[in-house]
C-alpha cells in the first residue's frame, strides 16, 4: 500500500524482503576492454603508465613529468613495459591475433634491448652473469642506486 | 619460480632528500593499501582461481607489483639518504629513524608494521576480485 495515496501503484514496490524485480538497488558494472583499441609507442606508454590510451586516467593535479633520458637502460624499461602491458592484456583477450602480433614484435624488440644493455651494463640475471668472462653481478650500481653525475 | 632482474621497471632518480615526503610514501611500500600487500594478495589468491585468464593475470599482476614494490623502496632510499642532522630530526621521521634509522621498512605511514590483517584471501572467486578493487582502486 502507498501511504500516500493508499494504492498499489507503485510500480516498484519492495516486498517480503526480496529485490523490486523492476529496480534493483545498484549494478556495478565493469566494461570489457574491446580488441582493436588505441595503442601508445613504447616511450609514451612508459611515461603514461599504459599502453593503451583509452585506459590513461591522469592523476588529479598531475605535474608534468620530466621527460625520461632516451639511453639504454630506458629504452629496455619502455619495451619491457610494453610486454607486461600487452601480455596483462592477453590474459583475459588470447584470441585477438593482431594484439599478440605486436606483443611478439615487443618481445623481440625486448631481447634484443636486453642483449644491447648487457653488453654496455652488464648481467641484469644470474643466468646471464654466467656468459661473462668475469663475476660481474656485484658490479654498481645496484637498481635503487645511481652514480653522482649519472 | 622468480628470476631477478637487476633494474627497475622505471627509473627513479631523486637528487635531494626529502625525510618527510619519504615518511608519508613509506605507506606504498608496506601500507594497508601498499605494494608488499597487492603483490601478497595476488600471489596467493591465485591458487584458487579456477580460470586460466585469472591464473595469469594474478600470477602476472602480482610479479609486476613486486617491481612497483622495489620502485617504492628506491624512492624511500634515495629520499633519505645522506641526512644531515637536523634532517633527522625532521618531524614525522624521526619517530622512523629511531626505530629503523635509514633501512627501509614496511609499515603504515602511521608507524603500524605491516600486516597481512589488511588483505584477505576467501578462495571464492567473486569476494577475492572484489576486494582486489577495493585494494588496488585506492592506490594503484
Amino acid at each position: 500500500m502507498n501511504p500516500d495515496t493508499g494504492t498499489n501503484s507503485r510500480p516498484c514496490a519492495d516486498a517480503c524482503g526480496t529485490m523490486p524485480a523492476c529496480a534493483p538497488l545498484a549494478v556495478p558494472y565493469v566494461p570489457f576492454q574491446q580488441r582493436g583499441s588505441q595503442k601508445y609507442n613504447q616511450a609514451d606508454a612508459l611515461a603514461n603508465g599504459t599502453v593503451f590510451p583509452g585506459l590513461n586516467l591522469p592523476f588529479h593535479m598531475k605535474a608534468d613529468a620530466a621527460g625520461l633520458p632516451d639511453n639504454h637502460s630506458t629504452q629496455l624499461q619502455a619495451l619491457l613495459f610494453v610486454v607486461t602491458e600487452l601480455g596483462l592484456y592477453l590474459d583475459t583477450h588470447r584470441d585477438d591475433v593482431e594484439a599478440f602480433q605486436l606483443f611478439k614484435q615487443y618481445t623481440t624488440m625486448a631481447r634484443e634491448a636486453k642483449q644491447r644493455y648487457e653488453e654496455m651494463h652488464g648481467p641484469l640475471t644470474q643466468l646471464a652473469a654466467g656468459q661473462d668472462e668475469a663475476y660481474r653481478w656485484l658490479d654498481d650500481p645496484w637498481p635503487w642506486e645511481f652514480k653522482k653525475g649519472d | 619460480m622468480f628470476v631477478y632482474e637487476k633494474k627497475l621497471q622505471y627509473p627513479v632518480r631523486i637528487k635531494n632528500c626529502n625525510p618527510k615526503l619519504a615518511s608519508v610514501i613509506i605507506s606504498q611500500y608496506g601500507g594497508p593499501d601498499g605494494e608488499l600487500g597487492a603483490s601478497l594478495r595476488y600471489l596467493s589468491q591465485r591458487y584458487a582461481m579456477p580460470y586460466p585468464e585469472l591464473k595469469g593475470l594474478l600470477t602476472d599482476i602480482g610479479t609486476e607489483e613486486l617491481g612497483h614494490l622495489e620502485m617504492v623502496g628506491t624512492l624511500v632510499h634515495q629520499l633519505t639518504r645522506n641526512l644531515s642532522e637536523d634532517q633527522i630530526k625532521t618531524a614525522g621521521f624521526d619517530t622512523y629513524f629511531v626505530d629503523h634509522t635509514t633501512g627501509v621498512y614496511p609499515q603504515f605511514a602511521s608507524g603500524y608494521p605491516w600486516s597481512a590483517s589488511t588483505m584477505q584471501v576467501t578462495g571464492d572467486v567473486i569476494a577475492d576480485l572484489t576486494e582486489d578493487l577495493a585494494a588496488d582502486g585506492a592506490m594503484a
